[in-house]
C-alpha cells in the first residue's frame, strides 16, 4: 500500500509537470492565440470577444491558475467552433482510440508469445530463422505503411473487410469487421518485436538451474518452457508494455486517419489542422494520462508476476 | 535390485578435438546403500551424475555406456534414461539458492513433481501429499512453507525442499551432486542426514558426487575415486580409508585436515598436504596410468603400461588399478 501511494504521488506529480508543459507549448506558438485560431478574415469584435472568453487578456499566471484549476475539475473550457464542452468532443472518440489501441495490445501479446515460444523451442531450426525475418520485417515496417496496404489488398482488391470508419453503434459485428485491419496494422510491428524479445528471455531463462531441476524430474517440456520459463520471461517484456501502449495510442493517429476512424488521434490531427489548441490541448493530456495509469498497471503487474519485485519495492528498494 | 553402470564413455566437443571427459567407467550401487563418488575438480565426477540422467549439455556425447537399473537395461548411447527421470531416476543439485524457480511457491514445485509421479492424484491430495513430504524432510511449519517463496528460505531449508521432491519422486537412483558444497558446514550434517533418511526410507541406490572425503567417509557405505575420467579404486569406504590401494587415494587421504591435529601458532607453519602437478590434458591420448605424472611411486613402466583392475579383498569388492600394488 505504502509503495502505491509512493507511485501515485510520482504520477502526480508527473501530471502537474505535463500539464505545466502544455500551458506553456500552446502560448509558446508565435503570434496571439485568438489570431491564430480565426485566422486573418476575423472581425475585431470576434477577436476580442474569444480574447475575452479564453481569459487571453488576463496576466498569465492567472491564466495558468485557471488552467490548472479547471482542468483538475475536469473542465477543459468550452470549443468556440462547435460550441460543445471539449471535454465532451474528447470523451466522444476516446472509446474508439481505447479500443483500437487495446485490441492492438490483445494482438501483440498473443501472437508476439506465442512465436516467441515457438521460436525459442526451434532454436536453429529453419521455423525459428522464418519467425526472425518476419519479426524484423514486421518490426522495421512503419505501421502507417502496413495500413496503406492492408486497406488496399484486403478492402479494395479482395473486399473482405470495409474500407473506413467504425461501423454502426450497436452491431458488435460490423465493429468488428471495422476494427480488423487498424488493429492489425497496429500489432504488426510489435508482434515482432515481442516474438523476439519473448525468444531472447525464454532462451536464456531455460539455461537456467532451476529450469534443470523441472528435467531432472521428468517435467515435461512444453509445461517448462509455457509455464515455469514463461513467467520469468514475462517480466521484461511486461516491462515494456507501459510504453508499448504509449506507443500504440501515438501510432493509432495514423491508422485513424488511414481508415477514417474517430478517435483521439483524428482529433488531435484535425484539430492542429484548423489550429484549435484547447482540444489538442485536452486530447494529449488525456493520453498521457493513460500513459502514466499504464505505467503503473505495469509495475502492479510486475508485482504479481515476480514476489521478489514486490518485496523490492515494500521495502522501498528500486526494483 | 543392484543399479549397474557399465562402461560409461562421455566426450565433450569443442574447438579443436574431442575431450575424453569420462572413460570407460563402471560401478554397481546396491539397494539401500549410498556410493561417494570422488574427484578433484575437473575429473569428471559431475559428468557422470548428468550422462546417467540424460542432462548433458548439448556439445557432449556419450560414446559406450549402459545402465541397469529396476531390472532392465537402458543404453545410455541413446539417451534411454530420459523417460525414467522422475520415474525412477531423481537428482539433488549442487546450488541449492538456484535450483529452485525463483517465481513460483514451494508447494507449485512439489505439486508439479506429482503431476508425474501421481497422476490420478486430485490437486487437494498433491497438496497434502507435498505438505507431508515437507515435514518428513523436518521442514518446520511445513504449510506455510507450501505457499512461500525460494527467496524466503534459507540455503539449508531449500535444499530440504529439492529433497523433499527425491522423496516424492520415489527414486531406485538417487543422484546427490555435491548437495552440501554451496552451505554452511553446520547445515551440511543435517542435508546429510536428510539424505540417509530418505535412502533408509524408500531402500533406494544413492550416488553421492562429491570432493569431500570426509562426506564419504562418514556417511557413504561405498567409495569410487575418479582422477581425470578414470576409475582409479573401489570398494567399502572403511577399507579405502583404512588400506588406500591406489597412490592417489592414499595421496587424497593424506590431503585431508584431521581435526585432532595439534594447531601451530603462527598459521604459516600449519602446513597442508597437497598432490604437485595438474590434471593431465584429456584431449590428447592417455598412455599407461592416467596418474603415473604425478604418483610419488612411479616407475617407467607406469608411463607405458595400462594398468588393469588387482582386487584387494577375498570377496572382490575393493580393487585399485595400480601396476605397483604388492610391490615395495
Amino acid at each position: 500500500m505504502a509503495f502505491l501511494l509512493r507511485r501515485a504521488q510520482a504520477a502526480l506529480f508527473t501530471i502537474a509537470c505535463v500539464m505545466l508543459m502544455l500551458f506553456m507549448l500552446v502560448r509558446s506558438v508565435p503570434g496571439d492565440m485568438a489570431s491564430i485560431m480565426l485566422g486573418p478574415r476575423a472581425t475585431p469584435e470576434l477577436r476580442a470577444r474569444i480574447v475575452a472568453e479564453m481569459g487571453l487578456d488576463q496576466n498569465i499566471f492567472v491564466q495558468l491558475w485557471l488552467f490548472l484549476t479547471r482542468v483538475v475539475r475536469g473542465d477543459f473550457g468550452e470549443d468556440i467552433i462547435s460550441r460543445r464542452p471539449i471535454i465532451d468532443i474528447v470523451a466522444e472518440v476516446l472509446p474508439n482510440t481505447l479500443i483500437l489501441a487495446g485490441t492492438a495490445l490483445f494482438l501483440s501479446l498473443v501472437f508476439g508469445i506465442l512465436l516467441g515460444l515457438i521460436a525459442a523451442k526451434s532454436r536453429g531450426s529453419w521455423a525459428d530463422s522464418l519467425l526472425g525475418l518476419l519479426s524484423v520485417a514486421f518490426v522495421s515496417t512503419p505501421s502507417l505503411v502496413v495500413s496503406i496496404v492492408l486497406l488496399l489488398l484486403f478492402s479494395r482488391a479482395l473486399h473482405w473487410f470495409p474500407v473506413a470508419g467504425v461501423g454502426d453503434s450497436g452491431d458488435m459485428l460490423d465493429q468488428l469487421a471495422h476494427l480488423v485491419l487498424p488493429a492489425t496494422a497496429l500489432a504488426l510491428g510489435w508482434i515482432g518485436y515481442i516474438a523476439r524479445l519473448v525468444r531472447a528471455a525464454l532462451l536464456e531463462t531455460l539455461t537456467e538451474h532451476h529450469i534443470r531441476t523441472l528435467r531432472a524430474y521428468g517435467v515435461p517440456e512444453w509445461r517448462i518452457a509455457g509455464i515455469y520459463a514463461l513467467r520469468l520471461a514475462l517480466v521484461p517484456l511486461v516491462s515494456i508494455l507501459g510504453i508499448g501502449l504509449g506507443d500504440l495510442i501515438g501510432s493509432a493517429v495514423f491508422a485513424e486517419l488511414i481508415f477514417a476512424r474517430p478517435g483521439i488521434g483524428s482529433l488531435i490531427f484535425n484539430s492542429i489542422a484548423v489550429r484549435n489548441y484547447p482540444v489538442v490541448q485536452a486530447a494529449v493530456l488525456i493520453i498521457i494520462l493513460i500513459y502514466i495509469l499504464a505505467n503503473l498497471a505495469v509495475d502492479l503487474i510486475n508485482s504479481r508476476l515476480d514476489p521478489r519485485i514486490a518485496r523490492a519495492m515494500r521495502e522501498g528498494r528500486q526494483a | 535390485m543392484s543399479v549397474a553402470v557399465n562402461n560409461l564413455s562421455v566426450d565433450y566437443r569443442g574447438h579443436g578435438p574431442d575431450l575424453h571427459a569420462v572413460r570407460d567407467v563402471s560401478f554397481t550401487i546396491p539397494p539401500g546403500r549410498m556410493l561417494g563418488l570422488v574427484g578433484e575438480s575437473g575429473s569428471g565426477k559431475s559428468t557422470v551424475a548428468f550422462a546417467l540422467m540424460g542432462l548433458l549439455q548439448a556439445n557432449a556425447r556419450i560414446t559406450s555406456g549402459d545402465m541397469q537399473i529396476g531390472g532392465r537395461n537402458y543404453d545410455l548411447t541413446k539417451n534411454a534414461t530420459a523417460p525414467l527421470r522422475g520415474r525412477g531416476l531423481a537428482m539433488i543439485f549442487q546450488d541449492p539458492l538456484l535450483s529452485l524457480n525463483p517465481v513460483f511457491t514451494i508447494g507449485a514445485h512439489l505439486t508439479e513433481i506429482l503431476r508425474v509421479v501421481a497422476p490420478r492424484e486430485d490437486a487437494g491430495r498433491r497438496r497434502a501429499m507435498a505438505e507431508e513430504a515437507l515435514a518428513k524432510v523436518k521442514l518446520t511449519d511445513p504449510r506455510r512453507r507450501l505457499d512461500q517463496y525460494p527467496h524466503e528460505l534459507s540455503g539449508g531449508m531449500r535444499q530440504r525442499v529439492v529433497i523433499a521432491m527425491a522423496l516424492l519422486a520415489k527414486p531406485v537412483l538417487l543422484i546427490a551432486d555435491e548437495p552440501t558444497t554451496a552451505l554452511d558446514v553446520t547445515v551440511e550434517a543435517s542435508v546429510m542426514r536428510e539424505i540417509c533418511a530418505l535412502r533408509d526410507e524408500l531402500n533406494c541406490s544413492v550416488l553421492l558426487i562429491t570432493h569431500s572425503l570426509g562426506l564419504v567417509t562418514k556417511y557413504c557405505d561405498d567409495m569410487a575415486v575418479l582422477y581425470a575420467g578414470e576409475m582409479l579404486e573401489q570398494g567399502p569406504a572403511r577399507a579405502i580409508q583404512l588400506r588406500p590401494g591406489h597412490p592417489y587415494s592414499r595421496l587424497l587421504l593424506d590431503c585431508e585436515v584431521a581435526i585432532d591435529q595439534p594447531r601451530h601458532e603462527p598459521a604459516m607453519a600449519n602446513s597442508f598436504k597437497v598432490i604437485g602437478g595438474e590434471l593431465p590434458d584429456l584431449r590428447a591420448p592417455v598412455s599407461g596410468c592416467v596418474f603415473a605424472a604425478r604418483c610419488d611411486r612411479a616407475v617407467a613402466d607406469c608411463a607405458v603400461t595400462v594398468p588393469s583392475a588387482v582386487r584387494l579383498d577375498a570377496e572382490g569388492r575393493h580393487s585399485a588399478r595400480c601396476l605397483r600394488i604388492g610391490v615395495s
